[in-house]
């Protein structure tokens, strides 16, 4: 086993242990600080997959501003923490057969694929991710438009979250 | 730099995307004149919908592939503009009536209707993705939008969940397009997939098929339906029954057709199935309502499975045009009865949100001859009953899909018609035998718009023709 | 070296353990966490095909930064819309946002 075999294990078992805290775990603001560890591992995984940008932006966005927006809701609604009741459904038991399936069959179906197991091409030596991505991003040859529609898209939720959660006058 | 033609191919998408960020500047000088807002919306839309109407007959292509011009696309995109412009007559009076007349809503819809163009105009699994959130995301805010009650609010809240849900398999599954075929464009999929083992791409398509589903309220998919097109604001829920579905299916259309013809065989069953379940539990579950929103909520849950059926042929390159220019001219011939139906629920809805239910139409063709008259043409066209629109539509749906050889099919979707008499009629009964009391609320762009929709429903169904033939001249080769 | 099949397992495994939170979670901000760990699911799976199909090639990392970004704009309007039913009705729990049956 390389040690490269024994990070991913490591990264992997924090990931997914943490995932299964996010959703059992009763206190949600426990709850959002478990997301952070898992949205950590899989910055590291972008960073072991030569992805470093991605690593970066994962840190910096989903754990800097997703996770801390979630934090801040969780702070708001603090009535909610500590909800006395199960965090659970009832029917939680046939939630958790329907995942169980859709990760055996998903695991099962893909395993059938021919590329499956097949290793990772060499790496191109001297080859700048970053650059080709900012390059990617900006060229009408390639992905300028749903670049240019997410910033659109930013703007219309904006405008939507604004609306929804201003308090005005006369409202209590 | 993008050449012209990049910019030629997305014109009208642009020039709406333009629109709606300077009509969200200019809405804030127009503090005490809202109605302007909507006047200018209106307008913004009627401009790109002259712009679409221009494009007619020409096609290319644009960013690189990223986005396609053609005759499906304009037909799609001029059908979106339509409703859109619907959608903001229904909306003009019936916001001050509930209280809720701010800008905003106006902004959101041109935003929506943007995500709407751009979905049908999108040959990149990532614009396809995009698209779709840039159409839901408003439609979330705006079946939350009448702050005043708790019900719209948790529709919006409703909707958010189920829709973002969705999108996550949606996503997962063009994940795994991805993996199979290195790329997202539909064209090199369909290049890659003749060429690749297929079972990825099977997965990919069937995960992405879910989250179409959820998009178009296809049953298993449609649990959150009812809830929000009853909490919604009911102008929101005629604008987003119609809106979302006709996007919905146009990226399902032009996903499957262009993409996945290699995996056909295995796909059909399951459209097959789906759209057997849909017509008949949307037809069933539909009877027992006794709200008129809940129950044309199922109406447009079983609308979905009959559009869904001319799905089912797809890979079949005999009678796919067909069958795909029979959905076509279902969807438009649905759009524009739903919205009249939707118009009518209006006119009859009282601010504290009596007149919802089917008991309260009780006698109206006594009191307002013209909108119980406008109500019987609707619901006979969503059974499919002469001499509407609605009938045709299923006239040429039906015999699609025998041509094509599904006949078990067309035989549930007849018995399902059948079935769905029963309610439809109900209302219809109601108006015109019982007593009954009805404050009415008249207003000018409301009263036009079903009346309008009344009169196209009846007039369209005795000349059908243009119409399909504009279907078919539409349909994806 | 690894391959493919690690992460496509570990991908598949996070997003079920997702899906297992938006379906037997009660409140709606554990709700919208559930959906979180769904869409980094699809963002492991995009990096990781990124890298064993082509490297060359940017579609897979331009994919994850969109979905960054709708991830972004999905939580901002979810949350505010939690926030806002939590101010009229005290609760963000959805089995007891009961006006209409969930």
């Amino acid at each position: 086993m390389t040690a490269a075999q024994i990070i991913f294990l490591i990264t992997a078992a924090v990931i997914l242990g943490s995932a299964f805290m996010v959703v059992t775990t009763k206190n949600l603001v426990h709850a959002a600080l478990w997301l952070i560890v898992t949205l950590f591992g899989a910055a590291v995984l972008f960073a072991t997959l030569n992805a470093g940008f991605i690593a970066v932006v994962q840190v910096v966005i989903y754990i800097g501003a997703i996770a801390i927006l979630f934090i801040f809701a969780v702070m708001l609604t603090r009535r909610s923490m500590t909800d006395t009741g199960p965090g659970l459904n009832r029917g939680w038991w046939l939630s958790a057969a329907i995942a169980l399936l859709t990760f055996g069959g998903l695991v099962w179906l893909v395993s059938g694929w021919g590329g499956f197991t097949k290793a990772a091409p060499a790496y191109p030596s001297g080859f700048d991710a970053v650059a080709a991505l900012a390059h990617a991003l900006v060229s009408p040859e390639a992905f300028v438009l749903p670049f240019e529609v997410a910033s659109v898209l930013l703007l219309a939720a904006l405008v939507g979250a604004v609306y929804i959660a201003f308090q005005r006058k006369g409202e209590e | 730099m993008p050449q012209p033609q990049d910019y030629q191919t997305l014109l009208p998408v642009i020039v709406l995307a333009v629109w709606a960020c300077a009509l969200l500047l200019l809405d804030s000088f127009l503090i005490q004149r809202k109605g302007l807002t909507a006047c200018l919306a209106a307008a913004g839309l009627a401009i790109t919908l002259g712009l679409t109407l221009s494009q007619i007959g020409r096609s290319s292509s644009g960013f690189s592939g990223m986005v396609v011009l053609d005759g499906f696309s304009t037909f799609i995109n001029a059908l979106q503009l339509v409703s859109g412009l619907l959608g903001v007559a229904l909306a003009y009076a019936y916001v001050k009536r509930m209280g809720i007349e701010r800008g905003e809503y106006y902004t959101l819809l041109l935003f929506s209707v943007v995500g709407m163009m751009l979905m049908a105009q999108a040959t990149d699994l990532i614009v396809v993705f995009i698209a779709l959130e840039m159409l839901s995301i408003p439609l979330y805010v705006l079946a939350a939008f009448n702050r005043t009650q708790a019900a719209s609010e948790e529709a919006g809240l409703k909707y958010f969940l189920l829709g973002a849900f969705s999108t996550g398999f949606l996503v997962y599954g063009i994940t795994l397009v991805y993996g199979a075929t290195a790329s997202t464009n539909l064209s090199a999929i369909f290049a890659a997939a003749s060429s690749t083992s297929n079972l990825l791409l099977t997965i990919g398509a069937a995960l992405i098929l879910v989250g179409f589903g959820f998009k178009v309220a296809v049953v298993p998919f449609h649990m959150w339906t009812p809830d929000v097109y009853q909490g919604a604001p009911t102008a929101v829920t005629g604008f987003m029954s119609s809106g979302a579905k006709i996007a919905g299916f146009a990226a399902l259309l032009r996903v499957f057709a262009t993409a996945f013809p290699a995996i056909a065989a295995d796909m059909t069953d399951i459209l097959w199935a789906l759209a057997a379940v849909t017509m008949i539990l949307g037809n069933l579950v539909a009877i027992s309502q006794t709200d008129i929103k809940r129950m044309l909520a199922y109406s447009s849950i079983a609308h979905a499975g009959y559009i869904l059926m001319a799905f089912v042929p797809y890979g079949n390159p005999a009678v796919a045009p067909v069958s795909i220019a029979a959905g076509l001219f279902y969807l438009a011939a649905y759009v524009i009865t739903n919205f009249g139906a939707w118009g009518v629920v209006i006119a009859l809805e009282q601010p504290d949100g009596k007149g919802l239910q089917i008991s309260d139409y009780s006698g109206l063709f006594w009191r307002k001859r013209g909108l119980a008259v406008a109500m019987t043409v609707f619901m006979l066209s969503l059974i499919g009953f002469p001499p509407t629109i609605g009938m045709v539509g299923k006239f040429y749906l039906f015999r699609a899909i025998i041509d094509g050889g599904f006949t078990g099919l067309a035989i549930i979707g007849v018995i399902a018609s059948l079935v769905s008499a029963f309610y439809y009629l109900r209302v219809v009964v109601n108006m015109f035998m019982r007593e009954g009391e009805q404050k009415i609320e008249r207003e000018f762009w409301l009263d036009l718009t079903w009346g309008a929709a009344a009169f196209l429903t009846v007039a369209i169904s005795l000349a059908p023709g243009w119409l399909f033939y504009l279907a078919s001249a539409a349909g994806l080769r | 070296m690894i391959p493919l099949s690690w992460y496509l397992t570990l991908s598949a495994a996070l997003f079920s353990i997702g899906m297992f939170g938006v379906l037997a979670r009660k409140n709606a901000v554990a709700i919208l966490l559930g959906i979180e760990l769904m869409l980094n699911a699809v963002n492991i799976n995009l990096v990781s095909f990124w890298r064993y199909n082509n490297p060359v090639l940017m579609d897979g990392q331009v994919f994850a930064i969109i979905v960054f970004a709708v991830a972004a704009a999905e939580v901002a309007v979810g949350l505010a819309l939690v926030i806002s039913i939590y101010r009229r009705r005290n609760t963000v729990v959805a089995d007891e946002i009961d006006l209409m049956k969930w």
